[in-house]
């Protein structure tokens, strides 16, 4: 029997969205891998173009539809890059809790998609009604669960409601308790590292090459994490260590499983820090002005790796050009390189261990 | 007529069909078939006999190698599944 | 020992056959008199091997409607539940309040806060009403003997199998042998549907299935082998009447001579375990992996052809958890002796049946709760798993029971 390509998508449970992944196998090795993207392309960076800076901001919420927050934050830095303005200290405060709020809620949408590829339809419900209580929280904060639309060029909408911050410390304590549980529903189960230990390997060179970033190539053993080596908003007064895999299997699904795990512990422990060295009261925006000119840049961690933006204003109240650069579009084009020579089961614990967000990796 | 007889005459004509149509049949999926057919009327025969152990092993046994002598078949031949433009299409 | 409430399924099917057809034969007795050839009729129908023949009928009726509408039903209903319980939800709740026929349809009551038993019933309605699809290139004949194949080899089990000392539809010598290879015909329908259906999905499911059965019906058949060794035969009864005896007692309990204690014990683990690849559970179902393959080999089945493939899964699982009970664990056999007299017949108040199902529906949920709490397996490892680790366990188990019948254990 020759070998032949197997479509795995646009529609299939395996993608967790609008793409399609050819493989093409030989038995039940993967030989040849080649994903087809561009099924949600909606010309983001053209649409930037006609609107008005502050509306932008609806838009790029919609770009990643499990991690929205952090792109309008993105884009609201590179405007403000652009404007020259200096967000407000509680502002930016306000920022990063929002910010590592999302990125746990973001994570847990992860680990829950993670568990059906790999037949544990358990780890979805479980991690979904932890999901839950995260979602809750940026409800209370910004008054929408999906598209918050919560950034604002010079700030935030709002400021914290009232107890935030004893919620989400209750939250917190509640959480890791069920981070525990999981660890014993994932990591001590014998099958799971069966699965993915490994299993889709990229060395940290390749990772480096194809511009993997994020969780993704800390995996790899490369300590790079903006928040870290590039720091915005108030990342330089807190203190966290970037997740980065320093076992000796480097670059395969457990250790990207791992990285990406425990950087929802180290979310948690930056809220706890946050909302003890927020200043409790003070300015949490400031005004905007309508035109700009020049060009702004900014790169953020986003949950899935850098996400970057570069505005060009040519003194209009629009943007004149944009570019996002979106870590999963960048991943993506490196999966044939993990993919070759696993077997055809292995495909779904690679491909669910990137994190795949089809909104922003087609735009 | 005796029906042991009826039974052994009806039993030998579909085995010796089914394993004509073993060999003649373009199909492989048919071919398993008929494969499987031929053995289980064998075991048939041997049911008349008034052996049913072998009967049954006949059954456990092939029931486990007829998939087998499929799969192998299968990996064989070069059949295309799916008929598409060609196999080696999307570079 | 607790009796059968069923002390010969045959007989009792035999006494109901015969009542009816004595009232058709009266009913044209009666007609008779006006049109005499229908007095040959009657008295023909109420004729012993007519009525033999009609019971054989009733009683693979009796069986096919209690393996499949009670306990194929209630087997999906307790794993729905439980596995939703395990995931911390409440699962199906539709009640019986939400049927839409009047003395149900009752506007005060809620209608999804029940037990939601029904729901599967429900599910089965809608397969029914589906289109039945077969894919342009499909080897139709073949596509359409697929899910007969497994279907009817699936129901076959349940002619051996039995739910008690009587409760039985036939009683062949080699029941255990006949059982097993009612089993082991299901894969090849599996791959015939794997090929048939022209995809490349089910193809592999197919192949998968393929690999899949070497790996677990060797140990599977191996670990049998081993019992024999120590029963000395293929009769599930005389494997079950083996079983009843005391081994050791313990104050006020009296440990039964289990297979499961003894030298069986290892072979009882390797069983079990090939088992849950037979009955093609989650960390074995790999030839319908949903998460690559879509739904495997089922992939291109739709309607009640899906139904049967779907739902036959949990008849397997209670057959497997059935053969499992009564090769290790004692079968029906139960602690209460005590019977009660009415008018005459002796009803036992625990029956062997509801020891034989306590046991079956135990073994299932275990199942489900392995099934529910760990991932899948790849295919190259459950064929390790199968080649390295089970086979020579069974062998080992081989070598257990030869040892422990030569000193006479």
């Amino acid at each position: 029997m020759p070998g032949f390509w197997i479509n795995m998508g646009p529609q299939h449970p395996m993608t967790h969205g609008l793409w399609n992944m050819k493989v093409k196998i030989d038995g039940e090795t993967i030989t040849d891998a080649k994903p087809e993207i561009g099924y949600l392309h909606r010309g983001y960076e053209k649409i930037m173009e006609v609107r008005e800076f502050q509306k932008n901001v609806v838009l790029t919420d919609r770009l990643c539809y499990v991690s929205s927050l952090t792109w309008s934050h993105a884009y609201c830095l590179a405007a403000e890059k652009m404007m020259g303005l200096e967000v407000p200290v509680r502002g930016q405060w306000i920022r990063v809790l929002a910010l590592e709020i999302q990125r746990v809620a973001s994570h847990l949408m992860w680990l829950a998609a993670y568990g059906p590829d790999l037949g544990l339809l358990t780890a979805l419900l479980w991690a979904l009604r932890e999901r839950e209580l995260w979602l809750d929280l940026l409800q209370l904060l910004t008054g929408a669960r999906m598209n918050q639309n919560y950034p604002r060029i010079g700030g935030v909408r709002n400021d914290l409601p009232e107890n935030f911050d004893g919620m989400c410390r209750r939250v917190i304590t509640h959480f890791e308790g069920k981070l525990d549980e999981y660890e014993k529903l994932l990591h001590d189960s014998k099958i799971f590292h069966l699965r993915t230990l490994g299993v889709g390997r990229i060395s940290a060179e390749d990772a480096i090459n194809w511009g993997v970033t994020g969780p993704n190539l800390r995996a790899c053993g490369v300590n790079v994490d903006l928040r870290r080596l590039d720091p915005y908003e108030t990342y330089d007064e807190l203190d966290f260590e970037a997740q980065v895999w320093k076992g000796s299997s480097a670059g395969d699904s457990y250790a990207r499983f791992v990285c990406r795990f425990n950087e929802m512990r180290t979310s948690c422990d930056i809220i706890l820090q946050v909302l003890e060295k927020m200043p409790t009261s003070g300015a949490y925006r400031t005004k905007e002005p309508r035109r700009a000119e020049g060009d702004g840049f900014a790169r953020t961690e986003d949950s899935r790796g850098e996400a970057l933006f570069y505005i060009l204003g040519d003194g209009d109240d629009r943007p004149y050009r944009v570019k996002i650069r979106s870590p999963i579009f960048c991943s993506m084009a490196a999966t044939p390189l993990m993919l070759r020579g696993n077997k055809l089961a292995d495909l779904v614990a690679i491909l669910g261990s990137i994190d795949v967000c089809v909104g922003e990796m087609d735009k | 007529m005796d029906w042991e007889l009826v039974a052994f005459l009806v039993l030998s004509v579909l085995e010796v069909v089914g394993s004509i149509l073993v060999v003649t049949n373009k199909r492989l999926v048919r071919a398993a078939f008929w494969l499987a057919m031929t053995l289980v009327t064998i075991g048939g025969i041997y049911l008349l006999f008034g052996s049913e152990f072998i009967f049954l092993i006949q059954i456990l046994v092939y029931a486990g190698t007829v998939p087998i002598l499929f799969v192998f078949g299968l990996m064989l031949t070069r059949t295309k599944i799916m008929d598409e433009p060609s196999t080696e299409e999307g570079t | 020992m607790s009796q059968p409430l069923v002390p010969d399924l045959f007989a009792t099917c035999k006494v109901l056959t015969g009542a009816i057809l004595w009232v058709v034969q009266q009913i044209l007795l009666a007609l008779g008199a006006v049109i005499p050839p229908l007095k040959d009729l009657g008295n023909w129908l109420a004729s012993d091997p007519v009525v033999s023949a009609v019971t054989w009928l009733v009683v693979m009726t009796v069986m096919l409607l209690w393996a499949v509408l009670i306990n194929l039903l209630t087997m999906m209903w307790v794993e729905r539940k439980f596995y939703s319980r395990l995931q911390d939800r409440y699962g199906i709740m539709v009640s019986i309040w939400s049927l839409p026929i009047w003395p149900f349809n009752r506007k005060d009551r809620p209608t999804h806060k029940g037990w939601g038993y029904l729901q599967n019933v429900a599910d089965g309605m809608k397969l029914l009403q589906k289109e039945n699809l077969t894919p342009r290139g499909a080897d139709s004949a073949m596509f359409h003997m697929a899910p007969v194949l497994i279907a009817s080899s699936t129901l076959m089990i349940f002619v051996a199998l039995p739910w008690s000392s009587g409760f039985v539809v036939a009683k062949p010598d080699l029941s255990l042998l006949f059982i097993l290879a009612a089993f082991s015909i299901a894969p090849f329908g599996i791959l015939i549907a794997g090929w048939s259906a022209n995809n490349k999905y089910t193809l592999v499911g197919g192949m998968r299935a393929a690999a899949q059965l070497m790996a677990y019906e060797i140990p599977l058949i191996l670990c049998v082998i081993a019992l024999v060794f120590t029963t000395g035969s293929l009769d599930v009864y005389e494997i079950v009447a083996q079983q009843e005896r005391t081994l050791v007692t313990l104050g006020p309990l009296a440990i039964p001579a289990w297979n499961l204690f003894g030298p069986q014990a290892l072979g009882a683990v390797v069983f079990a375990v090939a088992m849950m690849a037979e009955m093609e559970r989650i960390p074995f179902d790999i030839p319908e992996a949903e998460a690559e393959l879509v739904e495997g080999w089922t992939t291109e089945y739709s309607g009640m052809r899906f139904g049967l493939l779907f739902g036959f899964k949990w008849l397997r699982m209670i057959a497997g958890a059935g053969l499992i009970s009564i090769l290790y664990l004692g079968g029906w056999t139960g602690p209460v002796f005590t019977v009660v007299q009415v008018a005459g017949i002796p009803v036992p108040i625990i029956p062997e049946e509801v020891w034989f199902m306590l046991r079956v529906y135990l073994l299932s949920v275990v199942f489900i709760w392995i099934s529910w709490s760990v991932p899948r397996i790849r295919i190259d490892q459950i064929l390790q798993l199968g080649w390295k680790r089970l086979i020579p366990l069974s062998l080992l188990a081989i070598l257990l029971a030869a040892g422990a019948s030569l000193v006479g254990w």
